[in-house]
């Protein structure tokens, strides 16, 4: 008999795999179930929050199933969780069930693909800030740029359920039609406003989808979607107005300009390198103005974000 | 089985309940891993880097992941010493582990500075002379790597530190540790802490450009620990043995095992550092797993591994 040790481990949650699909070219999605204790934890989960899952002890998958672009970086060991947010969370009793979508890049997603129902996943969360829907808000504007896509599905869940009196409205960039994160590609999408995006239309929300390449919807960057509909809908009380984005940064940086020449309130969720998401390691500075001053100070994406006040940020430091 | 292992170490003149501490810099001031573990189960902790003045630190990316390992280059970002007399010091107040500051700057005046006004701390252990980061364009580094400069700043911060115990964190980014560790026994430091990370480089091959804002970081993990262990014997063999000075071994440490080679190496108490910001309780688990090992080898107390490997040396 051993001396027990208890380890307080109130952040560290294992999470049942309920499935692990292929949703696209390189998009799969994870369902996760958390019961007991983390089915409370994650029951309060916000939009825009995140988690950092460890994949160091998963496998390779067989070569044969690696992309070719990954195949050299897919032989590099992992050691760090990584950070990501969830596309939708729903509470069933004591149960919370969690959809994470990924996109396969290196050798950590890579191994993700590995999981099959009844494994078990580790991870740390709900960690940082979450979406704040601030009161008298009408109308929310999503502005979503490829992978930004997950805590921007998960915000409009959230508004469809608490808060039904705030139209939503979702702005969805890419790429290429191939590299649009959605697990039902509809017929065609024609630029326009419309119920054709299934993920949301689910919700009830009306989306617009744009393509660097014109290969699905607007051609050209969805940032000029959003300024066309503020266009349209000049006469509506910028008071009303809120945008939320998630993002390259430099969709961020265009987005939260946009809603500054219009002094709408505006949420960005930002993204850093990370070693811990829990502010131990301070990697993930984020370059913030302070109020009443021409200073800078650097936050950090994980505790102070990684939504922020898009007045807040100074963009551009990694996008250089 | 004999469960009534003695747990506890003497470091430095200090006794402590275990040796396990959590390393600078992957630990934050105090409170930051509270929620994700029991801190009062820690034999010793090392505060982040604290600079007499707060420091931004460098643009990012900060961080990359190699094999094995990461590197950093964080760049001492730290509330300053006023903040943390403010912030910090009435949360360690209430810590059970034996606290050590690091301190960092860019001149010894600096370092002083910050050792003069903690001094009387009843709160703090001691001091952990911090002059070896890798990521700072002046101080850090350039003071570790001359065993002059070495000897001068622990003399100078051994003066300021009163009844406190002085840990001098060397780095092994020179061609002989032993000297370095000589130098600043000779400046008067009670223990000695080994090693930070080594200085490295990672190249995007898209943009052939390095993927740290600061070109170069500093590489940690369990990549690093085998030669970790050769250098933390090294020292012991060479200088800490004779001198009876502690060694603080760390260096990519992820297991009760891992922790064990370093005793056995030669060090009397061991830090955790990476392995934390992937498992946050880590060094809990350490003292557990050690524990265990103790019971296991029949051994009384961890305290009798320190500098006990075998053959010829």
């Amino acid at each position: 008999m051993t001396q027990k040790h208890e380890s307080r481990k109130k952040g560290c949650h294992a999470a049942a795999v309920l499935s692990n699909v292929r949703a696209g070219e390189c998009f799969w999605k994870m369902r996760l179930r958390f019961s007991g204790e983390a089915g409370g934890a994650f029951a309060r989960f916000r939009p825009g929050q995140f988690i950092e899952f460890d994949t160091s002890d998963l496998a390779i998958p067989a070569t044969e199933s690696i992309p070719n672009a990954l195949r050299d970086g897919a032989r590099r060991s992992v050691l760090l969780r990584r950070p990501f947010s969830f596309s939708d969370v729903t509470v069933q009793g004591d149960v919370t069930l969690a959809d994470l979508l990924y996109c396969v890049v290196g050798p950590a997603s890579l191994r993700m693909t590995t999981l099959r129902a009844g494994d078990v996943a580790s991870l740390i969360g709900p960690l940082g800030n979450g979406f704040t829907v601030p009161a008298g808000k009408r109308t929310a504007l999503l502005v979503v740029g490829g992978m930004g896509l997950p805590p921007i599905r998960c915000l409009a869940r959230l508004l469809s359920t608490e808060h039904k009196d705030v139209e939503a409205i979702a702005f969805i960039g890419a790429r290429t039609v191939a590299s649009l994160p959605l697990e039902e590609r509809p017929a065609a999408f024609d630029g326009g406003l419309s119920l054709s995006v299934p993920t949301f239309a689910t919700l009830g929300v009306h989306s617009m989808v744009a393509t660097d390449d014109g290969s699905a919807g607007h051609r050209g960057p969805v940032t000029e979607c959003l300024a066309r509909w503020l266009q349209e809908n000049v006469d509506r009380d910028r008071e009303s107005l809120i945008v939320y984005a998630c993002g390259p940064e430099r969709m961020l940086e265009a987005v939260a300009q946009i809603a500054a020449e219009r002094d709408i309130d505006c949420q960005v969720s930002m993204e850093r390198r990370m070693a811990c998401g829990i502010g131990l390691c301070q990697s993930c500075a984020i370059e913030c103005r302070v109020e009443d001053s021409t200073e800078t100070v650097y936050k950090l994406c994980c505790q102070d974000g990684p939504v922020f006040d898009a007045r807040e940020v100074v963009f551009g430091a990694e996008t250089a | 089985m004999n469960e009534r292992i003695d747990m506890s170490v003497e470091f430095a003149g200090r006794k402590l309940a275990n040796p396990v501490f959590t390393a600078s810099g992957t630990c934050g001031y105090a409170d930051e891993l509270a929620d994700f573990m029991d801190v009062n189960a820690l034999g010793g902790f090392i505060t982040k880097s604290i600079t007499l003045k707060p420091r931004r630190g460098n643009p990012t990316p900060r961080i990359v992941e190699t094999d094995a390992g990461m590197l950093n280059a964080i760049g001492l970002a730290n509330v300053g010493l006023e903040r943390f007399i403010a912030e910090k010091l009435p949360l360690i107040a209430k810590m059970e582990p034996a606290v050590f500051v690091n301190v960092a700057g860019t001149t010894i005046e600096e370092y002083v500075a910050v050792v003069e006004r903690l001094a009387g701390e009843k709160a703090l252990a001691g001091f952990e002379l911090n002059i070896s980061c890798p990521n700072v364009k002046k101080g850090g580094i350039s003071f570790g790597t001359d065993p002059a400069q070495v000897e001068e700043i622990t003399r100078a911060v051994k003066k300021a530190c009163g009844s406190k115990v002085l840990i001098v964190k060397l780095t092994p980014t020179v061609t002989d540790i032993s000297v370095t560790a000589r130098a600043a026994i000779a400046g008067g430091a009670d223990a000695l802490s080994l090693i930070n990370t080594f200085t490295a480089m990672v190249i995007d091959i898209e943009t052939r450009r390095p993927v740290l804002a600061n070109r170069t970081g500093g590489l940690s993990g369990p990549a690093v620990r085998p030669i970790a262990v050769y250098l933390v014997n090294k020292v012991y063999r060479e200088v800490a043995r004779e001198a009876g000075i502690p060694i603080l071994g760390l260096g990519g440490i992820r297991t009760a095992s891992d922790a064990i080679e370093f005793l056995i190496a030669g060090a009397t108490a061991v830090a955790v550092g990476t392995a934390s910001f992937i498992e946050p309780d880590c060094a809990t688990q350490i003292v557990g797993g050690l524990h265990d090992y103790c019971v296991r080898k029949r051994i009384a107390s961890p305290a009798e591994l320190t500098g006990t490997l075998a053959g010829p040396a």
